[in-house]
């Protein structure tokens, strides 16, 4: 649908086309630009009510601190951000990633060198992705059930390898985790780790794939709804790609697992639970429609930052711990209700 | 049936190609596999007055799924989905047991009976904004039902501010682990509220609404069915049904886990709608199925302890069975075996365009 809009926004000349073109734009960017509003608004509360004559809330070193705490997050929502706009749902990343976990800390107390470790963690992601991919794509099996049974498919084998938190004591993982760059002066010093960096890079490709390359055309023209023949139709190749987003979004699950692996430095197979509804709540955050078609990844990186800021406000509001999850519920509704506001006025 | 001669591979044919039919394959050979592995297994005694048996504690154990998936199926079958199950599980056990804890006479029969009824009716209202939600503002069922997902354990958490609350109260706890005639009372419960939503949906029109909605929505509210009230009624049902779960579910323990209970039932649910033949994309449905599918996942958690394989393994049993399941109902594999005849490949005539265009 939105490829047809966009061809038609595009044809050249007239007042009414470049009307068309507006009011395309606007839509486009309403939800993202909502995400935005709702960032500064919170920012600006915060700077309000925590800093203080010597010290500001808004530094370098609270966005340090956020991605640092939510980089894995970061990664395994750019990922779900590919399923999302192609119409579909990916529920096993959250599983995937106590699998990598198990995964990495096993091989590396079996003495396997470090770089290889990291490239099977990664690879079981992608694995479990592609055997969803094949579910969805080959048998047509509903994505939701696909990646349902790709969540306990990950949650039984993590099971299988181990029930108990194993710590990662590798000297090589540790240093890889520990490694940061230090900027700033005190008191306002902050950091970029490995994994910001990780993450940085994996935003970077997402967007260049999702937003400069056929195969990135081709997942919002499968998300137009009508099973990718609109896409067919223009020459792309819709059946391929509806596999290869769960491969990218496994893959994706895979190298959260290591970042989350770097966070805690540990493998545990209940790790993770419940992860892959954070990765979709930031997504639809960040301006996505689950019906697909319509979404950005520097949106989600929007909705990824929304997100973490909202437990940096109930942490220091001092709010008791079931409060932040009441208060992401009702940032989702928020965000779900002003997207359906949006849609309703484009009919 | 349809004519006087009728062959065997005909017959054969119909049978395969029916939706019980792998669903019910896969839960008589678990149990034939259980029963093999474990000769006592199919047995049946009445001890006391009761019932006993593996089979009997399965169906037991299987009710919670069975009242989840329920709701689940009518949900589904208007095309919708309902995430929110397992919060609303916890939600209604916490709200039952603080209010039989701030009593303080949970030993009274009326106590118990306000518990449940308080608990089912903030299941109601749960279900009643979900329904608002989808019905009343047109919001996707996933994220609208997810909402609920995300605050309810939270909601739950509030209402036992935090802790887990444990009281006692012998009436409660008989609707989890009591006996009625000598069958448990949680199969009672299930039968009952089985047969009574099978009789309210199959012999009403109610089914054939709720499956021409999720056929096609806008055609059926164009034919003059109330879709937004139905669909919001199936919410509200779904709610209700779910907050039963829960204190069916939570009654023997008398512990309300907000954090824990109900974790992922959401999920065993909808597979249990999905392994019992109802397709996620709405329209027909299948009651009897669902039945099948609650069983089955009740079968693989006690299969895995009958066949000596660590606990740990249950997941990774259920995903297994669960692609075979699927894969095996798919339409790809039929085709692949020549159980059904298929003159072209369906879905994909953009692909055959371009080729010709090309």
């Amino acid at each position: 649908m939105q490829i047809l809009e966009r061809v038609r926004g595009s044809r050249p000349g007239g007042a009414v086309a470049v009307r068309r073109g507006r009011r395309l734009l606007d839509r486009r960017y309403l939800p993202t630009a909502g995400t935005v509003a709702a960032l500064v608004l919170l920012l600006v509360v915060g700077q309000l009510r925590y800093g203080t004559d010597d010290r500001s809330f808004i530094s370098m070193r609270l966005f340090s601190n956020l991605f640092i705490d939510n980089s894995y997050l970061l990664v395994l929502a750019i990922g779900m951000t590919f399923v999302i706009i192609s119409g579909g749902i990916d529920l096993s990343v959250g599983g995937v990633v106590a699998l990598v976990g198990l995964v990495v800390a096993k091989l590396l107390i079996s003495g396997l060198p470090l770089p290889v470790v990291l490239v099977v963690g990664v690879l079981v992601g992608t694995a479990i992705g592609s055997l969803i991919g094949v579910m969805v794509q080959y048998f047509r099996i509903q994505p939701f059930i696909a990646s349902l049974a790709g969540l306990f498919l990950a949650r039984g084998l993590a099971n299988m390898i181990g029930t108990t938190a194993i710590g990662i004591k590798d000297p090589g993982f540790e240093k890889l985790a520990a490694w940061k760059i230090k900027f700033g002066e005190r008191p306002d010093i902050w950091y970029v780790n490995l994994s910001m960096v990780t993450a940085a890079v994996v935003l970077l490709v997402a967007v260049y794939l999702l937003h400069y390359t056929r195969f990135g055309r081709t997942v919002y023209g499968l998300g137009a709804g009508d099973g990718g023949q609109a896409a067919g139709l223009m020459g792309l190749r819709p059946g391929a790609t509806k596999m290869w987003v769960y491969v990218v979004s496994g893959t994706c699950a895979g190298i959260g697992g290591i970042l989350f692996a770097f966070y805690t430095k540990s493998g545990y197979n209940l790790s993770g639970v419940g992860m892959e509804l954070d990765a979709i709540a930031s997504v639809v955050i960040g301006g996505a429609l689950l019906t697909g078609g319509v979404g950005y990844v520097l949106g989600t990186l929007a909705g990824v930052t929304l997100y973490g800021l909202i437990l940096v406000v109930c942490n220091r509001e001092g709010l008791e711990p079931w409060w932040n999850r009441i208060l992401i519920g009702g940032i989702l509704l928020g965000f779900v209700l002003l997207q359906r506001v949006l849609v309703a006025r484009r009919r | 049936m349809t004519g006087t001669v009728t062959s065997g591979r005909d017959r054969l044919t119909r049978v395969t190609r029916h939706h019980l039919f792998w669903p019910v394959v896969a839960l008589v050979a678990l149990w034939v596999a259980c029963g093999v592995v474990s000769p006592g297994f199919l047995d049946v005694k009445v001890v006391d007055g009761h019932l006993f048996g593996q089979l009997v504690d399965i169906t037991r154990n299987s009710v919670t799924f069975l009242l989840l998936a329920l709701g689940m199926c009518l949900v589904i079958a208007t095309g919708g989905i309902d995430l929110s199950v397992g919060a609303v599980m916890a939600i209604a056990l916490s709200v039952a047991l603080t209010y039989i804890d701030e009593s303080g006479d949970g030993e009274r029969t009326s106590v118990a009976l306000t518990a449940i009824g308080l608990a089912l009716a903030v299941a109601a209202v749960v279900g009643a904004f979900n329904g608002f939600l989808v019905a009343g503002l047109g919001i996707q069922p996933f994220i609208a039902t997810m909402i609920i997902l995300v605050a309810g354990r939270g909601i739950a958490l509030a209402f036992t501010s935090g802790q887990i609350t444990t009281t006692h109260s012998a009436p409660f706890k008989s609707i989890g682990s009591g006996y009625v005639l000598g069958i448990p009372t949680p199969v009672v419960i299930g039968a009952a509220v089985f047969t009574v939503v099978a009789l309210v949906v199959r012999r009403t029109a109610l089914g054939m609404l709720l499956e021409s909605i999720g056929i096609n929505r806008t055609a059926s509210h164009m034919a003059g069915v109330r879709s937004r009230n139905i669909t919001w009624l199936v919410y509200v049902i779904a709610g209700v049904l779910a907050g039963l779960a829960g204190l069916v579910y939570g009654a023997p323990t008398m512990a309300a886990d907000a954090n824990n209970i109900g974790q992922l039932m959401e999920l065993n649910a909808i597979m249990a709608v999905v392994i019992g033949g109802t397709k996620l994309d709405g329209g027909k449905f299948s009651l009897a199925g669902t039945i099948v599918g609650a069983l089955i996942l009740t079968t693989l958690d006690r299969a895995v302890i009958i066949f000596h394989l660590p606990s740990e393994s249950k997941d990774l049993f259920k995903a297994v069975v669960v692609i075979a399941i699927c894969i095996a109902g798919s339409e790809r594999l039929r085709e692949m075996t020549g159980l059904r005849r298929v003159p072209r490949l369906p879905g994909s005539p953009a692909d055959a365009k371009v080729e010709v265009a090309a």
